[in-house]
Order: C-alpha cells, then structure tokens, then sequence
C-alpha cells in the first residue's frame, strides 16, 4: 500500500497524494468502474471541468500522466474533454458544448452555479440539460437542491486528501465504497490502494454489504432524497 | 496506435542538420501533412480545390506559401468537416480570447512528438535527473500535457499545486512550493507577478520560498528583459526562461542566451507573414502562421494565430540551428494608434526604461481617440516622471499624443488580457 519512490505528486485540500510505478492504473481503472457504476457506457465522451491535480481529472487518459499505462479515455475507448474549473475557463464550456455533444460533463460542485449561469446567458441551458449527463462532484455531501442550476443525472463523491471516489450507483441511488479499495470501521472510511489520511464521514448513514446487488461486496453510504439534493 | 520511433530517432537527429538540410526535412514533413490532410480532411480538401493548390505538387517551402491561410473563425464554421480520423482521444480547449474557443485533439503518436521538444526546452533551461519540477496544470494546455512526460523521462520527479493558474491560487502554489522544495518550475509570467505583488509586505518573502529553485520556466507573456531581470532578483533564482506554444501547434523555448526562442522545428513549421502575405524578413514583425509537422491529433496547415511576431535576425551563440522567434502579442493585447499596432510589449519596453518601474502592472486602453494618434497607458501605482515617460512613449512608439492613467493603489490583476476598452472602466485620470 505505501508508495515507494513516488515519482508524481499532488497537492490536495487537507492531504497530498504520492504516486509510484503502477499506482495510477490502479486509480484509473477504479475511477472507470465509477463511470460504469454511474451508467456512463463504453465510447463515451466525458467533458470533465476540474482542477488539472484532482484525479477525477488526471487519470482521464494516460496522454496526461507519465506511467498511466490507460487512463479512462483508453478503458473505456471514448474521449476525454480537459475543462479546467477556473472561473475564466468556465465560462468557455458553453461555446465548447455547442461545438461538440458530450455523453456526460462531470463538474466540480462549486463551480455548477457558474456554469449554470452562463448556459442561462447564451441560451443553451435546456439544450445542455437534454443532451447530456451532467455528474456533479461533491466532497463532504451532495448538494442542496437548486431549481436554477443544471440538473445533476448523478452524483459522484471525492473527497480529495483521502482519495476516496465513491459512484452514485444507478440501481440502489446509494454511494458505493468499493469492496477493495476502502475498508469501513464505524464512520471511519481507510483507503486500502494508497496511503492516504482516513476519512470521517460525518454525515450520510452506512449500509453494510449485501446492501445493493450492483456491488454485493461493497459498503454504501446514503443519504435522504432531500440531502440527495432531489 | 503508430508506431512512434521513426518520427523520434527523426527529432533527434534534426538539431544536428544544416539550414539548407533543415529546410529540405521540413518540406517533405509538409508534403507529408498536406497529402494527408488533403485525403483525410474534407475541410482541407474543399479550401485547397477552390484555391488551386495540389499537396502532390509541393516540392519547396515557396509553394507551400501558396497555400491558404486559415483562422479560428474557419475552423469554427467547418466543424466535422475539419475533423482528423487519427484525432486522438483528449482535447483542450483555446482561451478564447478571440472569439469563441476552439477544441483542438491530441493523440498519443502527437504527443510523443512533442515530449521530445519538450525535453529539449527543459535540458536547455537547466533541468537534470534527479530534480523535481513544480509543473502547470496538465489539463491547462496541450504543451502542459507533454511537461509530467518529459520531466518523468528526463529522470525527474513531479510535483502540482492544488488549483489553477488565476491569481487565486498562489496560496496553494506557495504551499506546494514549500512543501516540496523543486528545483525546477513551469508556470505563467502573470502567475508569478501576481505572486509576487501578493507577497508584498508579507511575512514570508516568495525568495524564501524559492530557495534551492535554479529554473523558473514561463509561458503566457513575453518577457521584456527587464522583466526577466526583475523576476530572477525578487525570487532570487539562478534562471528565467521563456517558452511559447500554442494550442495549434507552435513550440518555442529560450537557451541560456535569451536571445529570443527557438522554434522547434522538428514539430511545427512557422512563418511570420507580411499584411499581403508575404513571408516578413528577420527582425520586420508580421503576423504568426503554424503548421504542425504530424499527421495526428487536429490538422493545422497555414493557420493564422493573430500573434504579432518576428524571427531574430542572426544565428544564436549556442549554436543551434534552429530559428528564434519572439511572439509579442495578439490583437487583444495591443491597440492600433493612428496607422501603428502597438502592442502592451512595446509599451512595457518604453516604461521599464526606468527601472523604478518594472513590475508593475501595464494596461493598454483602447479610447476612440486612439484613431487620431492618442496612446493611452494605464500603470499601476503612483505617477513618476510623468513627462519623461510622456515624451519617451511619444518618440519610441512614434505616436503623437501619450495619455498616462497613473493606477495609485488600485490594482489590476495581472492577467493575459493587457487591453481594457475604455468604456468598460472608470479609471482615475491624470
């Protein structure tokens, strides 16, 4: 589990991830298995509008990372669309969107409203809102509910510092914890592929396994339809 | 995927060849990418029928002048028209600065083209195994992409700071700087001014931070050679080198000398072209027309980036062949005053004549009374010598009339955008 020789290192909020040979296949394979989970198929296009050092972002493809054997793009055989979360660069995605249709934007929560906003302004929010998935990324719980923000299909948790990524499962509605890759003790939530600070949940109630048969093995967090943001 | 080692054992002997030798490589590379976007690219296809220009028949760099020039616009308009089948799977975005932006792909056979410039830029500017690189974000840009790569070839480790390239990250750059302690960094000019001027006042000066940092590499704004000066003393580090891209495909880095970058002509064919298309001389400006040299990832042949540009005259004292070109700015960071475009390079040439103001914050202002020969300046901080200034921006820029708007404590974030229309703002005038 711990990373010798680290060769790629990102700064996170409240953490720092250390990569070695090997471990970000590792990453981009799991990160794939959250796309399937969330319904996103093979030969999609995923626009992703986040920070170049969140992994959501970097394990796309592995023309992004030295030593990503396949990033996502490469598992999935899609394509992959770099949107950084910068306010300037969101306010290019409109633009960007009407020139190609995406199978699924995943976005940063705090940048939606932005965005949101400006599809308003040029006219293509019902548009965008009919043509793709919109996933939105959360970190200690979904987002409240907002009629005038783009609709989120799903949700993906990541909390950063923990590298914890955890799928908004089509069949159950509930977060998974992938059986192998996190180990829950109480609200305690340890990551068991890279060394990583644990992670309290602090909110959110947990499902122990057998809760879902999408991942039989895997534990679940949930939360109430409201706190889902529904 | 292709195969790649041709086109590496190719890029690696190419800094070797002599100018003429250069010049014969390239023409058969841009054979080779017009035949195949003209069979590939329907967009090509069509714009090359209607002007009577064959791939087939082009034997020298001459003919290929012949060939159309295009822009941003075009390639909007033409969307799947313009599409390559050998794409690749990952694309970034242009900055729009011009417009609307522009999707450009990348593919791994493009990519591993570019890793090797790369690697020379990043030798040249002073990185060796064993270093770490601070690096850009690699979802910022294409050329941004290449950088983990060619740092984790060249033997070297990688570190990235949580966030973006806005002036609202240089905390977490900061953190990550002393965290890791790199001796090598890849960021933006007006990232750093912006860190800079941030710093001042407070506790920890940048210069602590940067302790043990030999090369800062930049991108995103032209370095005067003040400005150069000026960010080697305030971070007290041994270097800083420029380097120039484009999404399209334009790859320059600085040598030791800065002189002016050198284009990596093993990747893209550049051209600095006249108001009637003529190819400019070395040292007249003209406008930037790219050409990348591969047939993967989007397809650019002949597109005019706007960029103001010249070739330097001369060979360079490092003695590669390869030409050097500085890249002064666009139509978005200059203003046209009487029959001159000026661009905020020039002004900040002008301005950092006297040294007490370098570094700061130098915005052009576009003003309906530019048309009859009035150059109005903005610059941050207090007035100084105002009526020298006035009579320097007069003579060097050839204008008849300079207006300053002296800043005071109003502070303008350093950003790629170096024109403010004068409607958009109320600024204190002096």
């Amino acid at each position: 589990m711990a990373t010798e020789n680290a060769y790629l290192l990102f700064d996170v909020p409240g953490g720092r991830l250390a990569f070695g040979d090997g471990d970000l296949d590792i990453w981009a394979e799991h990160l794939t298995w959250c796309y399937r989970m969330m319904g996103i198929g093979d030969g999609a296009t995923i626009a992703v509008q986040d920070f170049g050092s969140s992994p959501i972002s970097f394990l796309g493809s592995s023309l992004l990372m030295p030593g990503l054997q396949r990033g996502v793009a490469e598992r999935i055989d899609g394509r992959f669309i770099c949107l950084d979360a910068s306010a300037e660069r969101v306010t290019l995605t409109p633009a960007l969107l009407a020139q190609l249709a995406v199978d699924a934007l995943v976005i940063r929560e705090d940048v939606i409203a932005l965005l949101s906003a400006e599809l308003h302004k040029k006219g293509f929010a019902e548009l965008a809102q009919r043509t793709m998935k919109t996933i939105v990324v959360f970190g200690d719980e979904p987002p409240a509910f907002n009629p005038g923000r783009l609709q989120p299909w799903r949700h993906l948790m990541h909390v950063e510092s923990a590298l914890l990524l955890a799928p908004q499962c089509v069949r159950c509605e509930c977060f998974h914890l992938r059986e192998g890759f996190y180990e829950v003790d109480g609200r305690r939530i340890r990551n068991l592929r890279l060394t990583a600070p644990a992670y309290d949940l602090p909110r959110g109630e947990l499902f122990s396994p057998s809760h879902c048969a999408a991942g039989s093995r895997d534990w679940c967090i949930g939360w109430s339809p409201r706190g889902r943001g529904i | 995927m292709r195969d790649t080692t041709s086109s590496c054992a190719r890029n690696d002997a190419i800094e070797t060849l002599s100018g003429a030798q250069l010049t014969a490589w390239q023409t058969d590379r841009l054979r080779e990418v017009a035949n195949y976007a003209y069979q590939e690219v329907p967009f090509y296809r069509e714009l090359w029928d209607r002007a009577g220009v064959e791939p087939g028949l082009l034997r020298s760099i001459e003919d290929f002048a012949r060939f159309p020039t295009i822009s941003k616009h075009d390639l909007v308009q033409a969307g799947n028209c313009w599409t390559n089948p050998h794409q690749g799977p990952v694309a970034f975005s242009t900055r729009g600065t011009s417009g609307d932006p522009l999707l450009v792909w990348l593919s791994a056979e493009e990519e591993e083209a570019y890793i090797l410039p790369t690697m020379r830029g990043f030798r040249w500017a002073g990185f060796r195994s064993g270093m770490t690189a601070l690096l850009m974000s690699p979802v910022w840009h294409r050329l941004a992409a290449c950088e983990a790569h060619a740092i984790a070839r060249l033997g070297g480790r990688c570190a990235f700071f949580w966030g973006s390239m806005g002036s609202e990250y240089t905390d977490s750059f900061l953190q990550t700087l002393s965290s890791e302690r790199p001796e090598f960094i890849t960021t933006t000019a007006p990232f750093l001014l912006s860190l800079i001027r941030r710093s001042t006042g407070a506790t920890i000066r940048p210069h602590e931070l940067f302790k043990g940092v030999r090369s800062v590499v930049v991108v995103g704004l032209p370095l005067t050679p003040r400005m150069r000066e000026f960010l080697r003393d305030r971070l007290q580090v041994e270097d800083v080198f420029e380097r120039g891209g484009t999404q399209e495909g334009a790859a320059t880095d600085e040598c030791q000398w800065h002189t002016a970058p050198h284009v990596h002509e093993d990747v893209c064919y550049l051209e600095v072209v006249d108001d009637v298309g003529i190819h400019a001389a070395p040292g007249a400006r003209g406008r930037l027309i790219v050409t990348k040299l591969t047939t993967a990832g989007s397809i650019f042949v002949r597109y005019d980036t706007g960029d103001i540009a010249a070739f330097a005259p001369g060979e360079c004292a490092c003695g590669c062949g390869f030409r050097r070109l500085k890249i002064y700015g666009r139509p978005e960071s200059s203003v046209l005053v009487g029959d001159r475009l000026i661009t905020a390079y020039d002004v900040r040439m002008c301005i950092e004549e006297d040294p007490a103001l370098v570094g700061r914050n130098v915005l052009l202002i576009s003003e309906a009374n530019a048309r009859a020969g009035v150059l109005t300046v903005a610059v941050e901080g207090d007035a100084r010598d105002p009526a020298k200034l006035r009579a320097r921006l007069r003579e060097r820029l050839e204008v008849a009339t300079a207006h300053i708007v002296w800043l005071g404590d109003l502070r303008v974030n350093w950003g790629f955008r170096q024109v403010l229309d004068g409607r958009e703002v109320r600024l204190p005038r002096s």
